[in-house]
């Protein structure tokens, strides 16, 4: 199909929850209000690893307006335990705490005010341990256990013969590189209301997957799935924060306790203290020969997990998929841990493993090309992988050759003419360059349900949850495209366990890719149907018949589709449904291998140091993003940016802070995330649609790839302007400083 | 000298519109609307004035609504994302937004609108220095900002050709 | 927050006679931007709040015989757009207008910036830069003192339960003077503040003011550094590299969020030099 003969795909329609967001009518989870309900407070560990010997909550239970205080004790008749790969999590705190901020008991209230009263009448007594709030500190042979061991997970692979490769090199180059703790900052924190009732549970959740939490409520409660309800508003930003199961089962476990629906609306800092992306020490061992050859790489990465396991598992896995880089080696072993320490428990963010991965092989690539005499760029596309090769052996071959896409963006640069200009001897400037792909961890299982009613209008029902991505819109595009309709005929409706169909989760950049399938097919089922009942009509076959402008079209006779409908119905309603079932089985035959796609990531920076202060200014910033076919271009340049943006953050002075275990900015004055005044002076993404990808027209996940190469596009800049190699962020100006009067010395 | 244990009243323009309502002295002012008002667009986040998800506009002027306390806009004109909706006036503000794509999430989208039309009643046209500055206080975390500017732009350039 | 009362005085005199009936119980409320968060997180609790808003007399800024007055009610957006501060001290409306974000300068007062004595602040340094005093008010009568004495250290004032601070008083830097103030940080609240006034007579420094901020537990008057510099010529780099290096010895710094207190020596060093020439440079202009 060209590009000409779409109706809605291809263009940057208004997304179609403008309306909403713009007057402030859009319902978020912290605007849900259910009859009855009681408000919530968290009774919050002081200390990062202690015993618990006792809790007393008497005194709270004794406050007026207090309905129920919920404490390990009353986790019975009910699993206590929670998690995605391990359940590692109590619901409250039993026995011992594991960070700082974790809920030990949890108040539910006639108001606020008085849920915090409560909370601060509970009373516990602690026996503190040492507390291991970093990795090196968890490592050390007589570190305390946090759990069983401080080893969450292990994970690694190999190819080659790794040891007689490294023998045969020319050179061999070994860093290390270190990646800090950050944290979303979704600017809606998680809230969720829960009423459990004898026979089913309600809940309102910022949750990005509610299907995933609708199966570990029915689990924890014992009780079936058609029995939990969970609805997701719109969810004010997610990043990954709010995948999987959060503050759901404690909210559910205060709302039985309390006899009523319960809502719980954490503070930015409880959220600070609810999840985080893993820190990372990657250290990579690279054999090259003189020429430039990438021979053979050996990795070892720890990811620190934090006090529970959370996505810690998928993200001690990722770093090790995508710290081998875009390029092909015949050598490789890789090894990867997490680890856990006494700290808020880190779960998905964005790219899991994508920028810690990214930040240790690209500023490496750059360290080898220094030393060899090689122009970083033509070192990248000699190693670079091409199309159809597995740039990790038994996973999907790439899709697409990726040098045209790394010259689409030296382009747009302006890299091969950069001419570079110093403002003076002390303030110098310098470019970087950076580009990685990553294995999307999507799961290929989908389903969507489209009705289509007696005037030609359309509701699409999909589990993909509208996080700010603008997955709503896309997936009307796809459907008005599908059923031949104009866009404002469809509404669609998401996310609601009792009303739409499953949808695994929202994350990995997948929907577009595999929700857009579902959606893609249910308009196409709902397309043929009409497209029998006009053959039946015209006395025809189904294939001479023409659907377009809502009208089915026989040797000059329409029809509109609303007719069709209300013919086959013999009466004035009436409606067809189609369904899009997503399975790696699909009829298309492209979601069989693993990974259903990889999203590509480039970056090229250009910045201004000054050598007096290590302030680093980033001058220019281009990226890419990679949609294969881009649906809605703004929307998607938007993710990119937005993408970009975060990663600015976390390379340039995002860090939360940890000092025995006491978190010390938890709190947005002491965490300082990008404003309007971080913007690159020039900031654009450069679109790339070859049509490659597994979704519909030729699409590809997004909305990743644009965090993954930024930190060490900077740092080779950095590295460009002054002479000076970075290897840990964020390169704060002190950092940079300290760098800097190091290679003075 | 008035002393208030627990209750005062807050009459104030809200709007346009004229209301009483009872609060107590801790209040904050997105308190009393979200939940005395129901206007909910308003929207709490990091609670520190740090992000204006908060913000609406006091005599014009954009406040922190998390800190500032209900009991402040006693005989004042508080304008909230609900008055900018219904106000055909501000269309051109609100089409920038939704057509420069500069809405993700939406969360911190009523502030943002809020803080643009305040900047541009006191500078119609600003340059894109001066739109970065204003608005610094403003944080978003999905768009990377670059889409707001480029919003904020287009409403003052149609308000010339207006 | 913990429920309070609130008292709305109408004059000084209700004022502070309210905040001696409350004693610790009470606190002065101007803006409420500093106070107010402090009492979110639990780290302040007063019974009792009392309005300064509500008093006529400490509204306002004005100007007259050389001499900026700004109320306690004068909130940083109304210093950083009036005309009078505009017209004599534009240095003030520029830093001013670099304070926070909008909302909290159109809530926020200087008088209590100044009050609250928040370290990582810039109008402390800059109305050191100008000797700035402030007028005090109490039961027992008036009182004023420089800025300098005012502050004492973090979150710490000089004054007594039951004064209120009426307004501050800034003269206008003297005939010839030209002042300029640098701000460093890469957090919410600034790093490091340099304010540098200077009169240049005959290629050499006349006399020279030096205010630290931000840095150091309070804003404080650099004079070591200055005395170096009064006489010494402007066009001579070693001079402001010296007056750089006694500052920075001089700096009280700490290791913070912000840095190590050994880098914010360094920026000490490399911001006074940087504010010392932007200062002789606008003389020049």
């Amino acid at each position: 199909m060209t590009q000409q003969e779409f109706n809605t795909v291809g263009q940057s329609v208004r997304r179609i929850d403008s309306y909403d967001k713009i007057s402030g009518r859009a319902v978020y989870s912290v605007d849900v209000v259910v009859p009855g309900m009681a408000y919530a407070k968290l009774v919050p560990s002081p200390l990062p690893h202690a015993l618990i010997k006792s809790i007393d909550a008497s005194k709270a239970r004794a406050l007026p307006g207090v309905y129920a205080v919920l404490t390990a004790a009353e986790l019975v008749n009910m699993e206590t335990h929670y998690g995605s790969d391990k359940k590692d999590r109590p619901i409250v705190a039993m026995n011992k705490v594991r960070f700082q901020g974790e809920p030990v008991a949890a108040v539910a209230a006639v108001d606020l005010a008085t849920a915090e009263a409560a909370a601060e009448l509970v009373e516990v007594e602690y026996e503190a341990l040492s507390a291991a709030s970093d990795l090196t500190s968890a490592l050390l042979p007589d570190a305390e256990p946090i759990h069983d061991s401080n080893y969450c997970h292990e994970y690694g692979y190999e190819w080659g013969d790794v040891d007689a490769a490294f023998a045969g090199c020319d050179r061999i180059f070994e860093d290390t590189f270190l990646f800090p703790m950050v944290y979303h900052y979704a600017m809606e924190p998680h809230t969720c209301v829960v009423s459990y009732e004898h026979d089913r549970i309600r809940t309102w959740t910022s949750a990005q997957h509610p299907f995933l939490v609708r199966a570990e409520l029915a689990r924890i409660f014992g009780m079936q799935l058609d029995q939990v309800q969970v609805v997701v508003p719109y969810v004010g930003g997610g990043y990954g924060s709010k995948s999987y199961t959060k503050i759901e089962p404690l909210v559910a476990a205060l709302s039985r306790e309390a006899g009523r629906p319960v809502r719980l609306a954490q503070s930015v800092e409880e959220s600070m203290k609810t999840v985080r992306r893993h820190a990372a020490r990657a250290t990579i061992r690279t054999g090259v020969m003189n020429d430039g050859t990438f021979v053979a790489r050996e990795c070892l990465s720890y990811v620190d997990t934090g006090g529970y396991t959370d996505n810690g598992v998928r993200v001690t896995e990722r770093i090790s998929d995508r710290i081998v880089g875009p390029y092909i080696f015949d050598n490789v072993r890789v090894k990867s841990y997490g680890i856990y320490t006494n700290s808020t428990p880190a779960g998905s963010f964005r790219s899991i493993g994508g920028p810690q991965a990214s930040w240790a092989c690209e500023s490496q690539t750059d360290i080898i090309a220094e030393a060899l005499g090689i122009d970083p760029i033509q070192l990248r596309l000699k190693n670079l992988a091409k199309k159809g090769d597995e740039v990790r052996r038994g996973k999907r071959p790439l899709e697409g050759d990726l040098a045209p896409k790394l010259q689409m963006v030296l382009d747009k640069f302006g890299w091969d003419n950069y001419v570079r200009e110093d403002p003076s001897p002390t303030v110098k400037r310098g470019i970087g360059f950076a580009c990685n792909v990553t294995n999307s961890g999507a799961s290929p299982t989908s389903t969507s349900l489209v009705r289509f009613h007696a005037d030609g209008s359309s509701t699409v029902y999909i589990g993909t949850t509208e996080i700010g991505q603008g997955s709503r819109s896309v997936m009307a595009q796809i459907a008005a495209e599908e059923l031949r309709i104009p866009l404002a005929s469809i509404k669609v409706i998401g996310s609601d366990t009792d009303a739409v169909p499953y949808d695994r989760s929202t994350g990995s950049s997948r929907s577009t890719t595999l929700m857009g399938l579902a959606v893609h097919d249910a308009a196409v089922d709902v397309r043929e149907q009409l497209l029998e009942i006009a053959a039946k009509h015209f006395e025809t076959f189904a294939d001479q018949i023409e659907a377009a402008d809502g009208k089915a079209t026989f040797k000059g006779e329409s029809m509109t589709f609303g007719a069709l409908v209300r013919e086959m119905f013999g009466g004035s309603g009436g409606e067809l449904m189609g369904r899009g079932y997503v399975t790696q089985n699909h009829a298309s035959g492209r979601l069989t291998q693993d990974p259903v796609f990889w999203e590509v990531s480039i970056g090229a920076a250009e910045v201004e140091v000054d050598e007096d202060t290590g302030t680093v200014k980033l001058l220019r910033y281009v990226s890419a993003s990679d949609p294969g076919k881009a649906i809605n271009p703004k929307q998607v340049e938007g993710q990119d940016e937005g993408a970009a943006m975060q990663a600015i953050g976390h390379s340039m002075f995002e860090e939360m802070l940890f000092e025995d275990g006491q978190f010390l900015n938890p709190n947005l004055v002491d965490y300082r995330v990008p404003t309007f005044e971080d913007l690159p002076g020039e900031f654009e993404t450069v679109l790339i649609e070859f049509g490659d990808g597994p979704g519909p027209y030729g699409s590809k996940g997004v909305g990743e790839g644009g965090i993954v190469c930024v930190a060490p596009a900077i740092a080779n800049a950095i590295f460009n302007a002054t002479g000076v190699r970075l290897r840990e962020l964020p390169l704060t100006p002190e950092r940079v400083w300290r760098a800097i009067e190091k290679s003075k010395q | 000298m008035v002393q208030i244990n627990q209750k005062i009243t807050v009459a104030f323009n809200v709007n346009g519109g004229d209301v009483e309502i009872d609060v107590t002295p801790e209040t904050a002012l997105v308190d009393m609307l979200r939940d005395g008002l129901l206007l909910k667009g308003a929207k709490r986040s990091c609670d520190m004035q740090v992000c204006g998800a908060c913000t609406v506009l006091v005599d014009g002027l954009p406040v922190s609504a998390c800190t500032v306390p209900a009991f402040e806009v006693r005989g004042k004109s508080v304008t909230t994302i609900e008055g900018v909706a219904a106000d055909d006036r501000m269309a051109g503000l609100t089409d920038a937004f939704i057509d420069n794509a500069a809405i993700q999430c939406g969360f911190c989208t009523p502030g943002m609108v809020l803080a643009a039309k305040s900047l541009l009643d006191r500078n119609p046209h600003p340059s894109e220095d001066e739109i970065k500055d204003y608005m610094r206080g403003n944080i978003c975390r999905c768009t990377g900002y670059k889409k707001i500017v480029e919003a904020i732009q287009e409403a003052a350039q149609k308000a010339v050709q207006g | 927050m913990r429920p309070f009362r609130l008292y709305e005085p109408t004059t000084i005199n209700e004022t502070v006679a309210t905040l001696s009936e409350l004693g610790d119980d009470g606190k002065l409320y101007a803006g409420g931007t500093e106070l107010l968060l402090a009492m979110k997180t639990g780290l302040l609790q007063y019974d009792g709040l009392v309005n300064v808003k509500t008093v006529p007399e400490l509204e306002g800024v004005s100007y007259s015989n050389g001499t900026l007055t700004i109320g306690a009610r004068a909130t940083h957006s109304t210093v950083e757009h009036s005309a009078d501060v505009l017209a004599h001290a534009p240095l003030i409306a520029s830093v001013e207008h670099r304070v926070a974000n909008v909302r909290v300068r159109n809530v926020g007062t200087v008088v209590g910036n100044l009050c609250f004595a928040e370290p990582h602040s810039d109008p402390g340094a800059l109305l050191l830069l100008y000797e700035a005093e402030v007028d005090i008010a109490s039961p027992s009568g008036t009182r004023s003192v420089s800025v300098e004495q005012l502050v004492v250290g973090p979150y710490e004032t000089s004054l007594a339960g039951d004064e209120l601070v009426t307004r501050v008083r800034v003269p206008l830097l003297p005939n010839g003077m030209r002042g300029a103030y640098l701000k460093f940080g890469y957090h919410h609240r600034p790093t490091l503040g340099v304010g540098a006034a200077v009169s240049v007579t005959d290629g050499k420094f006349l006399d020279v003011r030096l205010t630290l901020g931000s840095a150091p537990p309070k804003p404080t008057r650099m004079r070591d550094a200055e005395a170096v510099l009064r006489g010494a010529a402007v066009d001579d780099p070693a001079v402001a590299i010296e007056a750089g290096r006694i500052a920075a010895e001089g700096c009280d710094a700490i290791d913070d969020l912000h840095g190590s207190a050994e880098y914010k020596r360094h920026l000490v060093q490399v911001f006074v030099q940087r504010a010392l020439a932007e200062a002789v440079e606008r003389g020049v202009k």
